[in-house]
């Protein structure tokens, strides 16, 4: 059983020494990057209803980017837009070039490995099933996840 | 469960120290399997998309498999010996044995698989928020709740069974508590992991879990092994199966000692908590091979220790070329 205590204060130690350091964090800084240089680099995908473009075709308009737009606002930051596909901005996401990318998605969609998902701000019934929807944000940026989770928690309108 | 039969393997009866173990041993089981239930449950609910958690998950379910085959074991091998089983049911247990030792490898190879690629892969685990009671909260907090909670009682339970495994030469309970040791050392893994993808560092949570998987790919091996020696007939090996049983010297000493025998030598192979004991002995030439002295040489074995169950005696004129001379007889140390 000393060996049990001994476990608990390495766990203790280690508990007490993650707050210090801020739990969680990003290994890549997105969240204090965005926060210092006040540029938030989004991708939008169009997905009517969630998505759409302007009219003179250069910028998303709609429910997610005014999301997206607010967010950055609270951080005190501008979005710098990218329109494409999902599978180019998944990619742009994958390479750091991106931070947040949205476009309809729901937590059923097929980048889950390559991406990391929010969990669901929105629910939609369509066709007899729940669709929970969702942004995407690059894997492990934790504490960039988590910011966004928080604030979409509070912000989005319920879930 | 409420009928308690007396506790014994096939014919043998049991000292009243192992009767005890044998009952504590499978309390103890059914208590593991009820808590790893209870496990994997709560491990599936926080688990979220992470594969730390998602392996946790499964190898709390493959020690689900140890428990189960203990008590199947133990409830077969109480079985008298029939016409079609002559030995008795006690080989259940080797049977036991390997099944542990496999879930235990494959717990082992599995973590190995899924952490190696996570760190080749350069994946940075995600680890987002959950909402509880309406306030948002890291997951990782929770799943270190969780980890805490699936370390305990394996931490307990597994120190608990070494001594009982030893007491009744139980190799299926050895194997468990490897599989419990194995268990709580991967929940104290996750939770550095946790911790570490806390502070920013995506690589400690598969690097802890590799650290981790070569020690339990060891015993999973090892514990393959020494199953698959015993099912070989194997000359028998103490529980760990450290070294080979110091009984099997024991038993031609004893013969030996008899003053109308010149020399012994057995074959002992453990059938499962007991041992099934052939020894052939050289009777000095001067001496006459009556009936009495052969059942006193059995009786002589059969009161030796409890694990010594099926014992045959042959007198022979020279020991035979068949059974190799052990090489070792003083090093067989348990």
């Amino acid at each position: 059983m000393r060996l049990l205590a001994r476990l608990a204060a390495v766990l203790l130690i280690l508990l007490v020494g993650g707050c210090a350091l801020s739990v969680p964090s990003d290994p890549d800084g997105t969240l204090d990057r965005v926060r210092d240089d006040g540029v938030l680099r989004a991708g939008a995908s169009v997905s009517p209803g969630w998505v759409d473009v302007s009219a003179d075709g250069r910028r998303p308009v709609g429910r997610e980017p005014d999301l997206v737009m607010r967010f950055a606002e609270s951080l005190g930051a501008e979005v710098e837009w990218t329109l494409g596909g999902e599978e180019h901005l998944v990619g742009l996401l994958e390479k750091g070039d991106l931070d947040l990318v949205v476009g309809g998605l729901t937590d059923q969609n097929a980048w889950v490995d390559k991406a990391a998902l929010t969990r669901p701000f929105a629910e939609e019934r369509v066709a007899g099933t729940t669709e929970k929807h969702v942004m995407m944000v690059p894997m492990g940026e934790n504490a960039w996840q988590s910011e966004l989770e928080r604030w979409l928690d509070e912000n989005a309108g319920g879930r | 469960m409420s009928r308690r039969p007396e506790p014994r393997f096939g014919t043998t009866g049991l000292p009243q120290e192992q009767q005890r173990a044998l009952r504590r041993a499978t309390r103890l089981e059914v208590v593991t399997l009820l808590y790893m239930l209870t496990c994997v449950a709560a491990v599936f609910a926080v688990m979220g998309s992470s594969q730390a958690m998602k392996a946790a998950w499964i190898e709390d379910m493959l020690a689900l498999i140890p428990p189960l085959a203990f008590l199947v074991a133990v409830r077969r091998a109480r079985k008298a010996p029939t016409v079609d089983h002559p030995y008795g049911y006690h080989r259940t247990v080797a049977i036991g044995h390997l099944t542990a030792a496999v879930a235990l490898l494959a717990m082992g190879l599995f973590l190995v698989e899924d952490s190696a690629t996570g760190l080749v892969r350069q994946e940075h685990p995600p680890i987002g928020t959950v909402q509880l009671f309406g306030t948002t909260l890291w997951s990782g907090w929770l799943m270190i709740a969780v980890m805490v909670y699936t370390g305990i009682g394996p931490f307990i339970l597994g120190r608990l069974k070494l001594p009982l495994s030893e007491t009744l030469h139980d190799k299926v309970l050895y194997a468990d508590a490897d599989m419990q040791k194995a268990d709580w050392r991967t929940a104290l893994g996750t939770i550095v992991g946790v911790l570490g993808i806390g502070i920013g560092w995506w690589w400690a949570d598969s690097a802890a879990a590799l650290f981790i998987a070569a020690s339990i790919l060891r015993d999973g091996w090892s514990n393959l092994r020494y199953a698959s020696g015993a099912l070989m007939d194997q000359r028998a090996r103490t529980y760990d199966d450290a070294a080979p049983h110091p009984l099997t010297h024991r038993v031609d000493e004893a013969l030996t000692a008899l003053p109308w025998v010149t020399a012994s030598r057995s074959r002992v192979r453990d059938q499962g908590h007991v041992f099934h004991v052939e020894a052939f002995v050289q009777v000095d030439p001067d001496e006459p091979v009556i009936l009495e002295r052969l059942e006193e040489a059995v009786a002589l074995l059969d009161a030796l220790d409890w694990k010594l169950h099926d014992i045959v005696v042959m007198p022979v004129r020279a020991l035979p070329d068949a059974v190799p001379a052990p090489t070792d007889p003083e090093g067989e140390k348990a």
